[in-house]
């Protein structure tokens, strides 16, 4: 079962000679609990790509379909709402609000929602996370990777039908970012979501279930 | 969510703290102009009609005048009457000197009501008791204590009294010119001759009841009480009736709404929102624009709009609880400093001010409001900018150049005022508020300094007096008498002694005509169309198809007022026309050819009024003056002269040449000619300077002297009507330098913050210039270049906008106001000018000291 149904997909920014035709007539099937990683060189529309799936855009042309749920259709305060219950942000530089403890952040997205915490849900992810110490901390006690795992665990808490990941390991070394994928990949495992992540690092796009190269806004593979 | 949001807002508003300190200090100030303004204007109102009430003489909602007993007694039982208060006047005392005392029976509520209740001892109550102020008491040469003994005498239908009197209590004076003299119920009892109702018959007041009231309600109240006078059958319209009953509302308890204060006060608020709209909206706007990113966040994480507003909301209304209450405390306590200064411009045209001001809760909840508006206009546009940001715009947010230049040819490369110029404007609209906040403060401040410097200061003095000293009898200084008998004049021993005093120097008696002098009078052609009884002078009254109202001598002549002088005092007056020349002037006059006509100023050019009903005769016009109904001389007019105060009585009052001339001419003679033409000649006033040394001896003197040796006599002097005007002058400089002060350190905010966020924002990029050879020398000159370029900018502007309004708006406003004489300047523009300049290059330096700490690599990072 596709969780994301991309047809004819186009982006444009500027006008005229400034134009960038940033996505080019993109379609794509992503399968509900799959790992799937968008690759490309910069500036080969990754981003604005994962954007439009996550509802930050619309498009110039094309429909994007998550969870059965058509983009183009919602209004800017349902789009709101969109992301905070289907969709899971991380970035690369993680995010999180100084001023929350981690604990406090995992849980922001559902206090925004007026919804009350899965307390066994939150459990297993901060231990699965290794955050089970750090929970009364706040984000500058923790290292980068610390933080990232709480940007996953805020991620995840929604329950969200994909996540969306934006390099996130960018600004890791080697083995961190290794352990932070695959921390990534067997959260989503587990909770049997989807991720859709973005990367220059091939050896992270092995981890995946699919792998998805564009280039000048198209796919090529 | 709520817990949540306010967690989020109190960690994140904790964390903020230059913007939290900027952010209140700004809203302080607002709350401060709003509170001090608010202040000044109630305390003004309360104080004013306090001012009035006591110069009315009653803080009652109204009165009744005329009453029967029947008619007082229904009055007491009206629906509308809250209290009412009694009175049963006698009349005026006629053995008083300087001092006017209106002497009646009253009850407590009256004495209330009418500010004469006793402040030492009581109320009166044995038939010989009365109650008055110190200064009357004074004026009929009594001691001022309880159970001093004074006599007094007046006249009650046609019967004359002498009663000896014992004090039983007195009041502080609140009146120069007039007090009340109260007595109780047991002297209408004692004297029911004097209470005997007759004016239906005679129109004697002595005998009528008149009442002050509290209304329960003063909606329509003057229809009510129209309604009650003629329910009780009076007439409250015509004054000539038998039953005329007036119906009077105090229109100082009462007043009408002025449009003209309703427009200033609204200008001012709209004024005061703007400044706050200034300080408020750059700090939101900066703060907002600081934390984008943050708001990008959470609008990706599913934060709604409406969240993000209630997020900033609730900080600006943390920050505003902040702010208001410590503004309002402020704002309350400069409004009360400044409130007697305020007061001080009402001293040019009432007496006795009383500067009163409470803590109302008005004051409070009006500026309260003002400001909690100000903040919810100023925060508007940040809020809805962090609500609608897209999450990619606000991730990828950095603070650049706005304007539409995308590329830029430059042969000279980047040198540090360059790089400084090129930095200005990043945020136009910001840069725009600051400035415009500055040019405020400037413009502002220049048009008040031109205004406090084109008070002519010597121009309100020569109209009110043209000698250091002028000498009267205290008549002349009463506003409810004037001179206008022989018996007023000044006697010869009080000259004598005034003129033995050491400095004395151009003195001259003044000589003027009385309604005793009714044998001499001037003819020029003037036709009466009506001639009947004047009701202030008694003499017949003719009156022209001008309406020029002149009294009439025997022959049926007008007989003017004729003043004689010596030389001296005619060298001080404004001759215009015809010989101008005063030594010429002056020994034409002596040899008998012609006269000086006095023609009313024009306050504006301080010169003749051309356009006065009052100047209809030309230099060589011929008035032929009568002795006893024969022409004893042809006097062509030899010169006019622009006549002020002083050339008519003293200061700005005139009653005596209202009553003695009417609107006849003014004349003045040499006093040999004087002499000679009138049988008893007699000086009213005795003019002269001192030397300079002597004139604080002087003025001792004559208090001294007036006080204890001739009681009848008063004085003006140049230096109390300089004092007065300096006071006006005061009051514009102080009000309007602490509006304009407020303004400045508004703009000086703004600056401060801009340079501040500028240099928070901008961390990175001086990181990134440091790493590639700037010194931090260079970067400390760049940025003090910004300062001084936006204050150098505002500056520039202001100086512009401060010269047009000055010759425009100032000179127009200025040139409406006689006392005034616009005086270009743009001193006060220079030297805040040199001010915000110099802030303008000290507050980058400070900012990047506090601010900009560490090495370039861990700026680097933090920025990261």
């Amino acid at each position: 079962m596709d969780i994301v149904t991309i047809h004819n997909l186009k982006k444009n920014f500027g006008k005229g000679f400034r134009l960038v035709k940033a996505l080019d007539g993109i379609d794509l099937s992503i399968e509900k609990g799959k790992f799937t990683v968008i690759i490309g060189a910069s500036g080969s529309g990754k981003t604005t790509l994962m954007n439009m799936i996550g509802g930050l855009y619309e498009p110039t042309e094309g429909t994007v379909i998550v969870d059965g749920i058509n983009l183009a259709e919602l209004t800017e305060e349902q789009l709101t709402v969109f992301r905070r219950r289907k969709v899971g942000f991380v970035f690369q530089d993680y995010n999180l609000v100084p001023e929350l403890t981690i604990k406090e952040n995992i849980l922001f997205p559902l206090s925004l929602d007026d919804s009350r915490p899965d307390e066994v849900f939150f459990s297993e992810i901060v231990d699965l996370l290794g955050l089970n110490e750090k929970l009364d901390a706040y984000p500058y006690m923790l290292s980068g990777g610390g933080q990232q795992c709480t940007a996953i665990a805020r991620a995840l808490i929604t329950k969200p039908a994909i996540i969306l990941a934006d390099e996130p390991t960018g600004s890791f070394d080697v083995k961190t970012s290794q352990n932070v994928a695959g921390l990534l990949k067997m959260t989503t495992e587990t909770f049997h979501q989807t991720l859709i992540m973005i990367t220059h690092n091939l050896e992270l796009a092995q981890l995946a279930d699919c792998v998805v190269r564009l280039q000048d806004g198209r796919i090529v593979e | 969510m709520k817990e949540m949001l306010r967690t989020l807002a109190r960690r994140s508003f904790a964390t903020s703290r230059v913007r939290n300190l900027i952010a209140v200090l700004a809203i302080a100030l607002t709350a401060v102009l709003f509170t001090s303004v608010t202040t000044i204007g109630l305390g003004f109102m309360e104080s004013l009609t306090l001012t009035m009430q006591i110069q009315k003489g009653s803080s009652s909602d109204g009165d009744f005048r005329n009453m029967t007993a029947e008619q007082f007694e229904a009055l007491q039982q009206a629906d509308f009457v809250d209290q009412a208060g009694l009175r049963m006047p006698v009349g005026f005392l006629s053995n008083t000197n300087r001092h006017n005392i209106e002497f009646d029976v009253v009850d407590q509520t009256q004495a209330d009501l009418t500010f004469c209740s006793p402040s030492h001892g009581e109320m009166p109550e044995a038939a010989n008791e009365i109650v008055t102020s110190d200064r009357a008491l004074i004026d009929l040469g009594a001691e001022l204590k309880i159970g001093a003994e004074v006599t007094i005498e007046f006249t009650a239908h046609g019967q004359e009294y002498s009663l000896p009197m014992v004090v039983s209590g007195w009041y502080e004076a609140t009146n120069e010119q007039t007090s009340m003299m109260i007595a109780g119920t047991a002297f209408l009892d004692e004297y029911p001759a004097i209470f005997e109702y007759t004016y239906d018959k005679d129109a004697e007041i002595a005998g009528t009841y008149w009442s002050d009231f509290t209304a329960t309600s003063t909606v329509g109240l003057q229809e009510k009480m129209q309604d009650f006078s003629r329910d009780v059958g009076g007439n409250p319209e015509d004054v000539a009736a038998s039953n005329y009953l007036p119906a009077v509302i105090n229109t100082m308890t009462n007043p009408t709404a002025d449009p003209s204060l309703i427009f200033m006060a609204v200008v001012f608020i709209v004024l005061f929102i703007f400044c706050g709209y200034l300080l408020i909206y750059n700090v939101f706007d900066i703060a907002v624009m600081q934390e984008i990113r943050r708001y990008g966040l959470y609008r990706t994480i599913g934060m709604s709009k409406r969240q993000v507003k209630k997020l900033i909301n609730r900080q600006a209304l943390w920050l505003s609880c902040i702010g208001i209450p410590i503004g309002l405390i402020i704002g309350f306590f400069i409004g009360k400093a400044a409130l007697p200064k305020v007061m001080t411009f009402l001293a040019v045209s009432y007496t006795n001010i009383v500067s009163e001001v409470s803590p109302s809760p008005l004051i409070f909840l009006g500026a309260t409001v003002l400001s909690a508006l100000t903040v919810f206009l100023s925060t508007r546009k940040p809020v809805r900018v962090a609500a609608n940001i897209s999450p990619i715009e606000a991730f990828r947010y950095v603070e650049s150049n706005t304007g539409k230049r995308t590329s830029k040819k430059s042969s000279l490369g980047a040198s540090i005022p360059r790089l400084a110029w090129s930095n200005l404007g990043r945020n136009g609209r910001r840069t725009f508020f600051i400035m415009v906040s500055l040019m405020l403060c400037i413009v502002l401040l220049n048009c008040i300094g031109t205004a406090a410097n084109s008070m002519d200061i010597e121009k309100e003095v020569a109209l009110m007096i043209r000698s250091d000293f002028a000498v009267v009898n205290a008549d002349s200084t009463n506003g409810q008498k004037g001179f206008s008998l022989r018996e007023q004049a000044l006697s010869q021993q009080t000259v004598e002694d005034i003129a033995a005093q050491p400095g004395v120097i151009d003195g001259s008696l003044v000589y003027k005509n009385t309604l005793e002098d009714t044998n001499v009078t001037f003819d020029w052609g003037a036709e009466f169309i009506e001639i009947e009884q004047s009701p202030n002078s008694g003499l017949m009254e003719g009156m022209t198809a001008n309406y020029l109202f002149y009294n009439l001598g025997d022959d049926g002549n007008p007989i003017c007022n004729v003043y004689g002088m010596e030389e001296t005092a005619i060298a001080r007056m404004v001759i215009e026309d015809g010989e101008t020349d005063a030594h010429t002037l002056y020994e034409k006059m002596q040899n008998g050819e012609g006269v000086l006509l006095g023609v009313q100023v024009d306050y504006q050019t301080m010169q003749i009024d051309k356009s006065s009903d009052f100047d209809f005769l030309n230099v060589g016009d011929v008035i032929t003056v009568y002795k006893n109904g024969e022409p004893v001389m042809e006097l062509p007019i030899l010169a006019k002269a622009a006549r002020n105060g002083d050339d008519a009585e003293i200061g700005i009052t005139a009653n005596g040449p209202l009553t003695v001339g009417g609107d006849g001419l003014f004349l003045y003679l040499p006093t040999s000619i004087y002499k000679e033409l009138y049988d008893e000649p007699v000086a009213y006033k005795y003019a002269f300077n001192v030397e300079e040394s002597q004139r604080e001896s002087m003025t001792a003197f004559l208090n001294d002297y007036m006080k204890n040796v001739d009681t009848s006599i008063n004085y003006l002097s140049a230096d109390s009507a300089r004092e007065n005007a300096e006071g006006t002058r005061t009051m514009i400089k102080f009000v309007g330098g602490l509006v304009g002060i407020i303004f400045g350190i508004a703009g000086v905010l703004n600056l401060i913050n801009m340079v501040i966020t500028t240099i928070l924002t901008r961390r990175h990029e001086f990181a990134t210039m440091q790493s590639i050879g700037m010194t931090n020398r260079q970067l400390t000159k760049m940025m003090i270049f910004e300062g001084t370029y936006y204050a150098a900018g505002a500056c520039l502007f202001g100086l512009v906008l401060a010269t047009i309004l000055n010759l425009t708006l100032v000179k127009s406003i200025v040139g409406s106001i006689w006392y005034f004489t616009f005086r270009f300047t743009l001193l006060p523009a220079l030297i805040v000018s040199v001010v915000l300049l110099v802030v303008g290059a000290i507050v980058p330096v400070l900012a990047l000291k506090f601010f900009n700490k560490g090495s370039i690599v861990e700026q680097l990072r933090i920025a990261e």
